[in-house]
């Protein structure tokens, strides 16, 4: 009996380590950022000014720059995901279903440096000669396309961060395509639906994954850091077009870092920065894990 | 209307074929055991170089995360499998979830917090702490999925047999559920050697020496990837694209293997 003891003694023990890990986290976040909130109050995530010599810093263009390239990525990656998720189910022969999940599951677990690499060598110089130079050249009237672009910029580290959540995305809203219940399927195609109005029903049967999915892939773009830091131009300055180089909030704190230790404030306010970052990710993944709950009671 | 999807499902795809081979286009020829074991080369000069120190210093601080996190993750997943009733693993569940989606550079600012500013040294203990804490909660909910996989009846029988719980869990129940640990601990093995964020706070990088101790910086591949890829020497980017190789064989050697211990995976 004794030895049952310790075994729940160690059990509790690293269950609680786990927990006090994420409350340390949290913690460790809001005391650290307390000297820039108490100096600069709201001002600090609403002025666009980032100036160490000063000890002036305030957020506003990296968590534009955050939002930006995920609303970039967002709106590229999911007709891509539920194309993918519905391709591995429906379309492809079944021999090959396998195979698909697989590069699916592969593209999640490529680490975020390799994205970058590539992104920063191949991505960035096709995206400025075939897509970004044309839009521009075309449609530079329009203010998004404004700035003249060269290789590295929001509209960049947007489409990268796409490549990079569509297997988050996809494989959340797979599992819920696959939990169906077959005789809505029957039903479907008994009323003479083609294969197109089946897989339209279907996936408005499982509307809350596919939202799901898409704001779990939005966590992870909002947070990404390295891949972005090394395509979305380093910055700061307040963001008037797709095409202008900035920061993520993210790649803020990855590229400021290294010298924050020879200023006074400047480890508070990116403290500050990942604060904010953490609150808004927590929002967004919270909704997510709302509408995952949702599914798995329906069905 | 098929065929719009289709063609959006191999739009998708095309990026990580594309990846795969222009990594090893540009980086393969990079690969010999000098690469492997030398001290990187100086920015501006032909002579050869490699990444040894950065390979040392990723198989350290993966380790050292796998055994660190590996072991709270394991327990955590135990628990909140076998003892899902209880309140206590209700919240852990939520708050593993959460952390699973936690930005990992907010992780090396907590890792930063506790070992780097009090010891004011970046060191190697720190970022094995970091990677730790990213992978703790993949590994515990993987571990969670291959306890609930065991068949009721089978547990029943365990503890029918009059043993204690540690013998009942650690010996009869985990040589049913072996495949899904060890898939756990792989997945998790391959998120540690690949994280780079946290490193970034926590080991610095820019170090020329081997291994110096737990409390001194040291090198990782993918920190070394990315300072040298953003580095203006072209000689430095040919190393970053080598290591690229060597960190995406890596990547490659864990998923394949984990792929043929189970075949239904969770990520």
């Amino acid at each position: 009996m004794k030895s049952g003891r310790i075994f729940y003694t160690i059990l509790f023990f690293f269950v609680f380590t786990s927990l006090l890990i994420v409350v340390g986290v949290v913690t460790s976040l809001t005391v650290t950022s307390y000297p820039i909130f108490s100096r600069d109050g709201l001002s600090f995530i609403f002025k666009s000014t980032w100036n160490p010599v000063k000890e002036d810093y305030s957020i506003l263009p990296a968590l534009l720059g955050t939002l930006i390239t995920s609303a970039i990525a967002i709106s590229i990656s999911t007709p891509l995901a539920i194309s993918l998720a519905v391709f591995s189910i429906e379309i492809v022969p079944s021999k090959f279903r396998a195979f698909i999940n697989n590069i699916s599951d592969l593209m999640a677990s490529l680490p975020s440096v390799i994205y970058g690499l590539w992104g920063l060598y191949v991505l960035a110089p096709i995206l400025h000669q075939y897509v970004m130079m044309p839009l521009h050249h075309y449609l530079g009237f329009i203010p998004l396309f404004s700035t003249k672009p060269i290789p590295t910029n929001l509209f960049t580290a947007g489409v990268l961060l796409a490549i990079m959540i569509i297997p988050f995305a996809s494989s959340v809203i797979r599992e819920a395509y696959n939990a169906v219940p077959y005789y809505l399927k029957e039903a479907a195609y008994s009323l003479g639906m083609t294969k197109w109005e089946a897989i339209k029903t279907m996936l408005g049967y499982i509307k809350s994954a596919i939202f799901a999915g898409i704001f779990l892939a939005l966590g992870r773009a909002m947070g990404e850091t390295m891949a972005v830091a090394m395509v979305v131009g380093n910055t700061f300055t307040f963001p008037k077009s797709l095409f202008d180089m900035g920061y993520t909030i993210s790649s803020l704190i990855a590229n400021q870092f290294p010298n924050a230790e020879a200023y006074n404030y400047m480890i508070p306010a990116l403290y500050g920065g990942a604060f904010i970052l953490f609150i808004v990710g927590l929002a967004i993944n919270l909704a997510g894990l709302y509408w995952i709950k949702k599914v798995m009671i329906k069905s | 209307m098929l065929g719009v999807i289709s063609s959006l499902a191999i739009i998708s795809a095309i990026p990580i074929f594309a990846i795969i081979i222009n990594i090893y286009s540009e980086g393969a020829r990079h690969l010999t055991l000098n690469f492997l074991i030398d001290l990187p080369p100086p920015p501006v000069s032909g002579k050869s170089g490699g990444i040894g120190p950065a390979l040392v210093g990723s198989l350290i601080l993966t380790l050292l995360a796998v055994a660190i996190g590996g072991s709270i993750g394991f327990f955590t997943g135990l628990y909140l499998s076998e003892f899902s009733h209880t309140r206590l693993a209700h919240y852990t569940q939520i708050f593993l979830q959460i952390m699973v989606e936690f930005p990992t550079i907010i992780i090396g600012l907590f890792a930063y917090m506790v070992l780097v500013a009090p010891l004011k040294r970046f060191n190697a203990l720190a970022g094995a702490f970091a990677l730790s804490i990213v992978i703790i909660p993949y590994i515990a909910l993987n571990v969670r999925e291959a306890y609930r996989s065991i068949p009721y009846t089978l547990k029943e029988a365990a503890f029918s047999l009059g043993v204690s719980a540690p013998i009942a869990y650690l010996r009869i129940l985990l040589s049913t559920a072996r495949r899904g640990v060890l898939t756990a601990l792989l997945i998790g093995m391959a998120k540690a050697a690949g994280e780079t964020a946290p490193l970034l706070l926590t080991i610095l990088g820019t170090t020329f020496t081997y291994f110096g101790g737990l409390d001194q910086p040291i090198n990782a591949i993918p920190l070394l990837i990315y300072n040298f890829a953003l580095s203006p020497y072209e000689r430095w980017h040919q190393v970053a694209w080598g290591a690229a190789a060597v960190l995406l064989t890596i990547t490659l050697m864990i998923f394949i293997i984990s792929r043929l211990v189970v075949r239904e995976v969770k990520v």
